[in-house]
């Protein structure tokens, strides 16, 4: 009787907390076909689909965009995963002196928020030629997503430990094709957490690619907010559903590029027994 | 000898980016002291400190910040670390809820300012069901949830973001721990909710604190949010910071980094406190012994 009754809690919280995230979502979309929503009836009036064909007028400067914010946050992503895996191999399997140190300053840009950096950094970055350049957010982008990558990846490395590839090793293997067999697949799970996880923080950057891209490049985040200052709601609603729609591609596509690599397939980094 | 050069070589692009990013954080605490040769100032001087926080708009501003980032980050992290001890007892979450529940994390902050307009705003849908409800007659008087000057708008949006981060960044341990450490009290008759408060979530707390920090430190010096959602007085912090820093008199850029180091005094004070805590954990666990 109590076991019954604790399950329906538990089904009444997991449902409270799938709506609040649901709901929004449905409003995206609502407002893609809104023409005419006046006060205070509850649904639309008119539906249209004006600012879809609106929109695909505009398909090459669309596509330039699209290309050049996936690029970037990809290029973060797997940067970010490379330099995390060596930085957690450094730190966790050598011993050197100043290793705390070390890891203090790889942490250390989760305590000063973006914002901040953006603006001691700029002109550092004019006098080196990497402002309004590509190369510039994407170097950018990736002092700010490294942390993240860090700290799943040295809970992964953590966890998986360096038995195995020392008995490669003895058995005779490189140390990088011992890594490359044993360590790599079994760090997959993490390392696929650490990608999706970068290539978020350089996909919603808003102000740091405003202030090292200075309007040259051009990202998601910055064609947005024009237009939610405006108020063009329609045309706000479209982007941000294409836009999601793309990263969830693009998940999809590193989920299968990790599976193939590990044995086990499936690339979830929590399930429940 | 090749293994005592390799540390450094593994770790040399994080060295790079690593210094790359100290220049710019000491770009930032020189000029907020007043020292930028290029514009002809020389002397350091708190002078900038003190005229921020003198002005009685800036300390405002520096209210609204804290307010809103103390308030979104502590109730983020409740609910975040209550679902996670639900799911984590139940023992029955399945993929595709969690799957769901991540789906915030993916969302860029500017998006979410959009969903909060759909819903919360006086021509929201929120307002329209009120009305629809006769609770109020008219669009005024639907209380201005966003654009206000308590930052409840900025407040919701990252309660959307940071609790399904939270829940994403706890869960896998507490889950871990649930099922090994926590069995062995169920076991020995602690009940549901005792084993929660007594071993899983003490055993969590450091990861759930270094949780907490994150979102604090950036709810502190995030810029979107407060941009689309703010109201125009009090400004955010980091709007103040950056409405100084493009002004066309260059002599005000060192208010601007002083605002920024008023953010990094903020959060390295939080982070230095974690530190603390987590020292004085230890030595609690070494006395019992």
């Amino acid at each position: 009787m109590k076991n019954k009754r604790k399950s329906i809690f538990i089904s009444i919280t997991q449902f409270v907390l799938l709506a609040a995230i649901l709901v929004p979502a449905v409003t995206l979309l609502l407002w893609i076909f809104t023409e005419r929503w006046t006060w205070p009836d509850l649904a639309p009036q008119v539906f249209s689909k004006r600012a879809i064909f609106e929109i695909a007028g505009r398909k090459k400067e669309l596509l330039q965009i699209l290309w050049s914010s996936i690029l970037i946050s990809t290029v973060v992503a797997v940067l970010s995963a490379v330099i995390g895996i060596m930085t957690a191999r450094a730190i966790l399997l050598y011993r050197f002196p100043g290793k705390q140190v070390v890891y203090f300053f790889t942490i250390l840009p989760f305590m000063v928020p973006a914002t901040v950096f953006a603006m001691g950094i700029q002109i550092t970055f004019i006098k080196m030629g990497l402002n309004n350049r590509i190369t510039g957010v994407i170097i950018a982008h990736l002092i700010c997503s490294l942390p993240y990558a860090i700290r799943l990846i040295m809970d992964g490395t953590a966890a998986v430990g360096s038995r195995l590839e020392e008995q490669a090793r003895v058995l005779g293997a490189s140390p990088f094709k011992a890594f490359y067999k044993t360590s790599l697949p079994m760090l997959m799970p993490v390392i696929l957490s650490a990608v999706s996880m970068s290539y978020i923080v350089s996909f919603s950057q808003y102000f740091l690619t405003l202030m090292i891209g200075g309007g040259n490049v051009k990202t998601f985040t910055i064609l947005m907010v024009p237009y939610l200052q405006s108020g063009n709601r329609n045309i706000a609603c479209i982007y941000s559903t294409l836009f999601l729609g793309v990263t969830l591609l693009v998940f999809g596509v590193f989920e299968w590029a990790a599976g193939r690599f590990m044995k086990h397939g499936g690339g979830e980094f929590y399930t429940s027994e | 000898m090749k293994d005592k050069l390799m540390p450094y070589v593994l770790l040399a692009p994080q060295i790079l980016l690593t210094l790359l990013f100290m220049i710019g954080l000491v770009t930032g605490i020189t000029q907020s002291l007043g020292v930028i040769p290029a514009f002809g100032l020389k002397k350091p001087t708190l002078l900038y400190y003190k005229e921020v926080l003198s002005r009685p708009d800036m300390m405002r501003s520096v209210l609204y910040s804290l307010r809103i980032a103390l308030f979104s980050s502590v109730l983020a992290t409740a609910g975040g670390v209550f679902f996670c001890g639900v799911c984590v007892m139940g023992k029955k979450t399945q993929v595709a809820v969690m799957r769901i529940i991540q789906l915030p994390i993916i969302v860029p902050h500017v998006v979410t300012a959009l969903f909060i307009i759909n819903i919360f705003s006086r021509n929201g849908i929120l307002a329209r069901a009120a009305y629809a409800l006769g609770m109020i007659q008219e669009q005024q008087q639907f209380p201005m949830l966003i654009y206000d000057p308590h930052g409840i708008g900025i407040i919701m949006a990252y309660l959307w973001k940071e609790i399904p981060f939270i829940i994403y960044f706890v869960i896998a341990l507490m889950a871990n721990i649930n099922g090994s450490l926590g069995e062995a009290a169920t076991n020995l008759g602690a009940k549901t909710w005792t084993v929660f408060w007594r071993v899983t979530l003490p055993l969590c707390r450091n990861t759930i604190i270094s949780g907490f920090l994150i979102i604090f430190v950036f709810a502190l010096g995030a810029y979107e949010l407060p941009l689309l959602l703010g109201a125009t007085v009090p400004k955010a912090l980091p709007v103040l910071a950056y409405q100084e820093y493009i002004h066309p008199d260059l002599r005000n850029r060192p208010y601007a980094m002083a605002l920024n180091g008023i953010i990094i005094a903020i959060s390295l004070i939080s982070s230095l406190l974690y530190f603390l805590m987590m020292r004085k954990s230890v030595k609690c666990l070494t006395e019992e012994q």
